[in-house]
């Protein structure tokens, strides 16, 4: 299968006035047409850095990306002139954003904020464009889009309003859709729903989908492959089964483990991982999770652990990974395994 | 999971087909529109949106009519004004004992001053005045104001620097006496008085401008349009501009009437217009001597200042309201 993107050892840093933060901190990945990729992690994890670097959207002077590289199907994004990426920016890769409600310019018709990328990148006259938006909306699935085109955002739900941001981002028909949290802001009946468009929109198109998410439960339903994130490093990576059902970093577990399930018929009391994750400008030597790893040795406060390929395309960032004496423990909530 | 694309025939060929583009029935309306959304007229733009809600508001239409009212009157004073009233500026001097000092009578409707003229003429020909430095100076303020404020917030760093505290040295100074300065400095007359009330007004629109930029800036769709490839200047002139310029739309209008109340003081003090060229606050000067004798020099201009400015002040406040496009109605 084509690979469209190869993000290779990213990193991403930010100065501030109290020190560096390194928001992404050795990101690898590929991407093939058609597939989904999802990246999970908490909160300030560096998942939307990571997009943000991939559509070069980090603003100097503050924050840079220092190293690694991004292609995209054979160019060097990191080596494009601004005027390149421009062109790349919203025809070949688009991204939805995570809020609906503030994604979308107030003073303009949705319809004309459709047609704008294809005012940009297609050079089409305005009208063509806001006949075309029209087409979009229909195909998110707005009832009555010709008149709906000309309502203004205030005027569309927030469900709506995401089903408009998906039509503006497929309106030039990208190869890659970055999804930042798509769902976050919506209630939980219109995210089934939203992702439902995306997944059949995916399979009329053929784009490959980049969903970012804190939601392992989004993740399960889409992703073909996972890329789990803690505080800017890649921990673990591989199928979405892989990743589900042979977890290999500890973190991973943790994850899973915070999960509420009906399948295991327990006390029913969730597990969330002890502790907070490390501020990013202060990491912890070592492995960055070892604080709050239950299972960490004294090798993990000293070392940090290399991104290392298990089995098949399952890697994952942790010392003991892959030992089959080193499995994930049954869980107690005071964080004691046994 | 891994194989739940396995059944669509797209994707074993290699996806070639981008389907949608031939209509396709699209995906089935989505239950989250309610009725509500769909009671929705049909086109609307965002001033007509804002007509209808300014519409709404009762006080900011009264300032409206009277502002429309006093351009209309100020506009067509020449047709007949002169003819009915006399002329406001010229002195009759033969009649000048009999006419002097009158009393408002259906003659004379705001009674005569103390050469005989006629006060109502020289209200609406004040009117002339008044509306002439509203418009031209707060038009002066408004586009030194948008350029300075513009430059500061795009170009930041030192640009923003120097131009903001520049502005912080003029708003230092007591603002009736830089215009004070300024028209000594550029000597007497009504056109001096619009240069240097819309120098001095620059500032506060530079600072309302830059702020407001700074603010619209920050917004995601702003993010989402550098996402969508669109360039700096079109980013600058669609998603920026038209967000940031309602603050200035409205502390424009109401700054019309601090125009016409600066003009007026100026012309009170003898810096601004001069006689016999009727201005309000050159009425109210020359009604001091005579405010228990003839009270009706001061009462008619005196109150055509405040119904203007009031009139001004209003509308800019009914337009903030009207401007923003998030209350919804």
């Amino acid at each position: 299968m084509e690979t469209l993107l190869e993000v290779k050892d990213l990193k991403t840093y930010f100065t501030t006035r109290d020190g560096i933060v390194k928001a992404v901190d050795g990101v690898s990945f590929d991407l093939h047409r058609g597939e989904t990729l999802g990246v999970v992690g908490e909160s300030g994890s560096g998942k939307s850095v990571t997009a943000m670097s991939i559509m070069r959207l980090i603003q100097g002077p503050k924050g840079k990306i220092e190293g690694g590289s991004i292609r995209f199907r054979d160019q060097d994004v990191l080596a494009m002139s601004e005027e390149e990426v421009r062109h790349l920016r919203g025809d070949r890769i688009a991204m939805i954003f995570q809020d609906p409600m503030t994604s979308l310019n107030p003073v303009f018709r949705v319809g004309d904020q459709i047609a704008e990328s294809l005012i940009i990148h297609k050079s089409m006259k305005k009208k063509a464009a806001f006949q075309r938006a029209v087409e979009l909306l229909d195909l998110v699935g707005i009832p009555k889009p010709e008149s709906r085109a000309k309502d203004y955002p205030h005027q569309f739900s927030g469900g709506m309003r995401q089903r408009a941001m998906i039509a503006m981002a497929l309106a030039c028909d990208p190869d890659i859709l970055i999804a930042d949290e798509p769902t976050t802001a919506l209630d939980v009946t219109i995210q089934a729903q939203i992702l439902e468009l995306m997944m059949e929109l995916q399979q009329r198109t053929g784009s490959a989908i980049i969903m970012i998410t804190h939601d392992l439960g989004v993740v399960a339903d889409m992703a073909d492959r996972v890329l789990v994130m803690y505080a800017g490093r890649h921990v673990e990576s591989g199928t979405a089964d892989e990743v589900f059902y042979k977890p290999l970093h500890p973190y991973t577990w943790g994850l899973l483990d915070s999960l509420p399930r009906h399948d295991i018929d327990e006390k029913g009391e969730l597990c969330p991982i002890q502790g907070q994750p490390p501020s990013l400008i202060s990491v912890p030597p070592g492995c960055a999770f070892s604080p709050r790893c239950p299972y960490a040795q004294p090798i993990c406060r000293t070392d940090a652990p290399v991104l290392r390929v298990i089995e098949g395309g399952h890697a994952a960032a942790c010392h003991f990974a892959g030992d089959p004496t080193f499995q994930r423990g049954v869980v107690d909530c005071a964080g004691v395994t046994s | 999971m891994t194989d739940k694309h396995t059944h669509d025939p797209l994707r074993e060929e290699g996806h070639p087909v981008k389907d949608y583009r031939s209509g396709l029935p699209a995906v089935p309306p989505s239950s989250d529109i309610t009725s509500a959304d769909l009671s929705s007229t049909a086109s609307r733009t965002l001033w007509g949106d804002a007509w209808r809600r300014l519409r709404r508001n009762k006080l900011a239409m009264a300032g409206l009519v009277w502002a429309i009212l006093i351009v209309i009157v100020a506009v067509t004073a020449d047709f007949w004004v002169p003819q009915r009233y006399g002329d406001p500026e010229g002195l009759d001097t033969s009649k000048v004992v009999e006419r002097m000092l009158l009393e408002p009578s259906s003659e004379h409707p705001f009674g005569t001053d103390r050469l005989g003229r006629d006060i109502f003429a020289r209200v609406i020909y004040g009117a002339r005045i008044s509306l002439a430095v509203g418009i031209v100076a707060e038009s002066i303020s408004v586009f030194i104001g948008l350029i300075m404020g513009a430059l500061a917030a795009y170009y930041g760093k030192w640009w923003d620097t120097l131009i903001m505290r520049l502005a912080d040295v003029f708003l230092a100074f007591p603002y009736i006496l830089f215009a004070i300065a300024l028209i000594a400095v550029l000597g007497r007359g009504y056109i001096n008085v619009f240069i240097a009330i819309g120098i001095l007004g620059w500032p506060t629109i530079a600072r309302v401008f830059r702020s407001s930029i700074l603010s619209v800036k920050e917004n995601e769709y702003v993010d989402a349009a550098r996402a969508l490839g669109a360039s700096d200047l079109r980013i600058m002139a669609r998603h920026i501009m038209p967000n940031a310029v309602a603050p200035i739309i409205v502390y424009a209008t109401m700054s019309v009437g601090g125009a016409i109340l600066t003009e007026a003081a100026l012309s009170f003090l003898g810096m601004g217009v001069q006689p016999p060229t009727p201005s309000w606050g050159l009425m109210l000067s020359e009604a001091r001597a005579f405010l228990f004798t003839a009270p009706w020099l001061m009462i008619y201009p005196g109150a055509a200042i405040l119904t203007t400015v009031l009139a001004f002040v209003l509308l800019g406040d009914g337009l903030r309201d009207a401007l923003d496009v998030k209350l919804k109605d």
